[in-house]
């Protein structure tokens, strides 16, 4: 066993982990963030997703033991303190980006990371930044206006507070 | 999965055949092969350590000498299984004596996969496989030059 | 009554959940106690099991039970079953060998991953690393694939009582010498062989499964990533486990996608609920995505001959098809009626040939089984018949547009023109075919798109357009219909609708939502139909204790017969409200409308609200006389037909002639799913079956080889879409009301799916014969290489 100390969502959690363990088990098994979903054993599907020191990360591809002292965030912390929702979320709900919901938190944490290197990114863009997340139902057409949406909607947001 | 080649060995007939015959000598040249036991008249235990890609694990399993033809060749089976699938293979292997005392080694077969192995290492076998035979190959010539 | 919902694109309610993670599938449910399931599967696709050694494996740390086929086989519960019964053309009944929860010693796999034990374990790793640890000694056999090999002398057998590897042979239509002479009479005869591949379904989410038995009230409850909860407990209780119903409760959480893959009865839904008995403790199993492609049933699997008929003129004058479809090695839930009744009485198409017939062998092969994979069957007939359409009109050098009008079946309503009859079996209930059609062409801007091929062909550049008008039958199905046709089950819904003391609504639903947003669509008939605010409506579904029984979602069906049953119900309560309303407003209940939640004495401003008689009716202080208290019903609805809806869809590819890559330039889906509830949820549901179709024709398909491995099974080797692999696509829609159900609905689940595929490789085959490769066909997927060396030959 090792023990590991990392800061979910803002909150420090320190727990002894087997070695073995997958960052993404330790989220939804130890930590019961659920919202972690897991699709595949191949690091293909990003459907577990999340923020480790601010940059988007298959949660499946690493040990829990790597993220020690990292800081990560997960779709249960995504919204802005103060917000309900991160315009991501918003999004998805606005243009009927999701069907089924269960690629739909890897998703956003891959766009949420997307759209802060890229704050106005092209169709294509969006489609690229994408194709390591699969989803089966929404032959991702309101995947991408999702995107595009929460874009816009960021960019008014940050013209409001400059 | 077809396991086919040739190549030329700097060395005669005679040689080539006792070196294929003596199981230390095997055991040395046979890329991954960890340990090689002899369980009854051309009959071995072997075990193997193989990475491919996404896949790699310890095998285990026997290798048996068929049809064998003194000084000609013979046919290989190797039957491997280990906890991401198994591995089964039948190569014949035929010496021809070339020019100048070398012998060409060719060698016909084919193998069958199944489990994880073939499911996920199937994409990446038959690059694996050419790896292999030229390790084969390169830890044959070795073995010629230094013993 | 009110108009405020139905229509309009309202944001799903289910959403919230969703996006921020709270959404709670089988896997995220923990319970105190459980254990974790972990299999020991067959590698080989066709193997004896010589013996099982489970001694390494019992001590190892957290193990707490191993159960064997031979556990198994001494309690006598012999499988699971199938739902869906086909006769041999000779009358005798298909062949339905068992399908074991657990192979025993002395039995065979029959296909990879097929289970022999099961090790139960404090923790899932623990479970994995005892259940490698279980030495199975196996007799390698040989083993057969492909359907058309497996019905030739000298293939190996999987099943010793089929002989030939035959489940059922099976005919539609008319009789073969009328169509035999059609076709020789023919003016020109387009024949094509062509194999529709073996598709995996791969939800995003594994099926998971808890089974949890509690001995202080001798119940079982199973949470199971189900498209259907009840047909489960159905399934597993009557046919399976001999379990009593009324202590078997099945629970469908949130699941995560099936088309089609969850509709069935998994051998590990029956174990893990036995076997919690046995350890009286919770028992979870959640497949790995290794196991998803080689476990959950596949789909399509034909390998075909056909042939169309035409008269000098171009009119279709006859049909004529030979398949072979693969069953794989077990008969699954609806798997033998998938090629059968949702395949064979679709091929009459849009079109008015006269002569139709088909001959098909249902086949078992050393494969898992292959059963309904969203469109079911129906996609199979539809590519069989646009794939003939596109390319009689390229050998007979006529348009393809103006070739399907001329043979398309005339516009009718179902209410004052009759429903067509098929000679295969179904009447369609409305359609206006040429209307999608027109539509699409419109999109498309044909005129100009002929002249911008030629030019590109003088470029070196291949353009090709491919169309594809469809009908599908689905709203499954009128039982007695079905049950004529070999189902063992009824195919109605059931809805209460609970109105609470203070007027608002609990729906409790026997379709069960798993993508398709039920608890959206469901309430805004509500709503709209009681005349009150959304928020006051809840849909519960997915509980078989708490809803009175269900048949699931599939078949396109859910609002169809599903939301039949709610207005079912929702008619009874507005009579029976009126009842009380006219006792409010001392007046007679004829003298009373209905409207925006009152009900108004005609002609006056004197109402009484829903609200006012919904308390009245739990607080019947006053109250008309002989009237029992509460506001609470429930329907059945069994449908009268199938519904038909139909589409156009239109493929525009360019083909890259040094590389022979496709690159879908545009996809236009023209759907005609009869009246509209919520506009952007059907239109979510015609992107994803797009995607599914698209993907079925450019990049998907499984792989076994000659020995039955799978070898693409996992995200790495099977080419799903990805966002970068698809266009933004241009819909369209008709409204061509259902004339049998309340709502005029048809159902959109399927279509995209449906009509797409062949419209793409149409369009692959139109841009070769613009650049002189006059090919017939190219076996899907259409991968770069395929496409090139058809432009080589």
């Amino acid at each position: 066993m090792a023990k590991i100390t990392v800061k979910v969502n803002g909150k420090v959690y320190s727990h002894e982990v087997e070695p073995r363990l997958l960052l993404a088990h330790y989220l939804r098994e130890v930590l019961s963030l659920t919202g972690t979903h897991i699709g595949c054993d191949t690091s293909s599907c990003g459907s577990c997703t999340i923020h480790l020191d601010g940059q988007s990360v298959k949660s499946c591809s690493m040990l829990a033991v790597q993220a020690d002292g990292c800081e990560i965030t997960t779709i249960e912390g995504l919204a802005p303190s103060g917000s309900e929702l991160h315009p991501l979320q918003e999004g998805f709900k606005e243009c009927h980006g999701l069907q089924c919901g269960f690629c739909t938190t890897g998703m956003i944490m891959s766009a949420a990371d997307f759209l802060q290197s890229n704050p106005d990114p092209s169709e294509e863009q969006i489609r690229h930044a994408l194709e390591g997340n699969f989803c089966r139902c929404t032959g991702y057409h309101n995947i991408v206006k999702s995107v595009q949406w929460a874009a816009q909607k960021m960019k008014e947001d940050k013209a409001v507070t400059a | 999965m077809d396991l086919t080649g040739s190549h030329i060995l700097n060395a005669d007939t005679n040689r080539i055949w006792a070196m294929l015959m003596d199981t230390d000598t095997l055991a040395r040249i046979v890329p991954g092969i960890t340990r090689l036991e002899k369980t009854a008249e051309n009959e071995y235990k072997a075990v193997a350590e193989i990475k491919m890609g996404p896949v790699s694990g310890s095998f285990s399993g026997g290798l048996t000498l068929q049809d064998i033809r003194e000084g000609e060749g013979y046919t290989l089976h190797v039957k491997q299984s280990s906890k991401i699938g198994n591995a089964d293979a039948t190569i014949r292997i035929d010496l021809k004596p070339t020019d100048e005392g070398h012998t060409e080694l060719v060698f016909d077969g084919g193998a069958k996969l199944s489990g994880l192995l073939a499911r996920t290492g199937n994409r990446v076998m038959s690059g694996v496989a050419h790896t292999l035979t030229k390790q084969f190959f390169n830890n044959f010539e070795q073995e010629i030059e230094t013993v | 009554m009110s108009n405020k919902y139905i229509g309009q694109s309202v944001r799903r309610t289910e959403d919230k959940r969703y996006i921020t993670g709270k959404g709670r599938y089988t896997d995220d449910i923990k319970l105190v106690g459980m254990t974790h399931a972990s299999f020991v599967r067959s590698p080989y696709a066709h193997a004896r099991v010589i013996s099982i050694d489970l001694s390494a494996a019992q001590n190892m740390p957290g193990v707490v039970a191993i159960f064997t086929g031979d556990d198994i086989k001494a309690t006598g519960i012999v499988g699971v079953p199938t739902g869906w019964q086909v006769n041999f053309k000779n009358g005798d009944t298909m062949k339905e060998p068992p399908h074991p929860l657990l192979i025993a010693t002395g039995s065979t796999s029959k296909h990879i991953g097929d289970p022999v034990a099961v090790v139960i374990a404090e923790t899932y790793a623990a479970a994995v690393d005892a259940s490698e640890a279980v030495e199975v000694e196996w007799e390698e056999l040989d083993a057969v694939t492909d359907p058309f090999k497996a019905a030739q002398e000298g293939a190996a057998l999987v099943h010793a009582d089929a002989p030939g590897n035959l489940a059922f042979d099976w005919e539609l239509g008319n009789p073969l010498s009328e169509v035999d002479e059609a076709i020789a009479q023919s003016a020109h005869v387009t024949s094509l062989e062509f194999v529709n591949q073996r598709m995996i379904p791969n939800a995003i989410e594994p099926r998971a499964y808890i089974g949890h038995y509690e001995e202080h009230i001798d119940k079982y409850t199973l949470y199971t990533s189900t498209q259907n909860p009840h047909l489960i407990r159905l399934l597993m209780c009557a046919f399976v486990l001999g379990l009593p119903e009324h202590k078997v409760r099945v629970l469908g959480p949130d699941v995560g996608g099936g088309f089609g893959s969850k509709i069935f009865h998994y051998t590990e839904e029956a174990l893990v609920t036995w076997a919690s008995k046995q350890i009286n403790r919770p028992i979870k199993w959640t497949e790995t995505r290794s196991e998803a492609f080689m476990l959950d049933a596949h789909g399509r699997d034909h390998v075909t001959k056909a042939e169309m008929g035409f008269d000098a003129d171009g009119n279709v004058q006859a049909l004529r098809i030979k398949t072979y479809a693969n069953l794989g090695a077990y008969l699954s839930t609806f798997a033998p009626a998938v090629p059968t009744y949702l395949h064979g009485t679709l091929l009459q198409g849009l079109y008015t040939t006269p002569k139709i017939h088909i001959d098909l062998c249902g086949m078992f092969t050393h494969t898992v089984a292959v059963d309904a994979y969203r469109g079911a069957g129906r996609p199979e007939a539809t590519y069989l018949l646009e794939r003939l359409m596109d390319l009689a009109a390229l050998e007979m050098g006529k348009d393809p547009v103006q070739l399907r009008k001329q043979n398309f079946i005339p516009a009718f309503n179902g209410v004052s023109e009759p429903g067509y009859q098929t000679q295969v079996a179904l009447q369609y209930d409305s359609g206006n075919y040429q209307g999608v059609l027109d539509r699409g062409v419109e999109m498309l801007g044909y005129e100009n798109f002929r002249q911008m091929q030629r030019e590109a062909a003088q470029n070196g550049k291949l353009l090709g357009v491919g169309f594809s008008t469809y009908v599908e039958a689905c709203g499954i199905a009128p039982s007695a219909v079905v049950g004529a046709l070999g189902a063992r089950a009824g195919l109605y819904e059931s809805a209460q609708v609970r109105v609470q003391p203070t007027g608002k609504v609990s729906v409790y639903s026997g379709s069960h939502s798993h993508g398709q947003g039920h608890e959206t669509t469901f309430a805004q008939v509500v709503a709209d139909k009681l005349g009150i605010p959304m928020e006051d409506v809840d849909i519960i579904h997915g509980d078989s204790d708490a809803v009175a029984f269900g048949m699931g979602t599939y078949g396109s069906r859910s609002l169809a017969v599903g939301g039949s049953a709610i207005v079912k119900s929702i008619e009874k309560v507005l009579e029976k409200g009126a009842k009380i309303a006219a006792h409010k407003l001392e007046c007679a209940e004829g003298d009373l409308e209905y409207a925006e939640g009152k009900w108004t004495v005609k002609g006056t401003d004197q109402s009484v609200s829903f609200g006012d008689v919904a308390l009245t009716a739990y607080v019947p202080h006053v109250y008309p006389q002989g009237l029992e208290p509460g506001l609470d019903f429930s329907s059945f609805y069994d449908p009268a037909n199938f519904t038909y809806p139909f589409g156009c869809h239109i493929a525009v590819v360019e083909v890259d002639t040094e590389t022979g890559k496709v690159t879908l330039k545009r996809f236009i889906a023209v759907d005609d799913v009869g009246n509209v509830v919520n506009p952007m949820i059907v239109d979510g549901q015609i992107h994803g079956g797009l995607a599914q179709g698209i993907g079925q024709a450019l990049l998907e398909g499984a792989i076994y080889d000659e020995n039955g491995q799978l070898i693409n099974g996992s995200y790495m080797d099977y080419a799903m879409p990805r966002a970068d692999d698809l266009p933004m696509f241009e819909l369209d829609r008709q409204e061509t009301p259902c004339p049998h159900n309340p709502l005029g609905v048809k159902g959109a689940g399927e279509a995209g799916c449906i009509g797409s595929t062949p419209a793409v490789v149409n369009a692959v085959i139109d841009a070769l014969w613009s650049g002189g490769h006059p090919v017939k066909d190219i076996r899907m997927p259409l991968t770069p290489e395929r496409v090139w060396r058809a432009m080589q030959s």
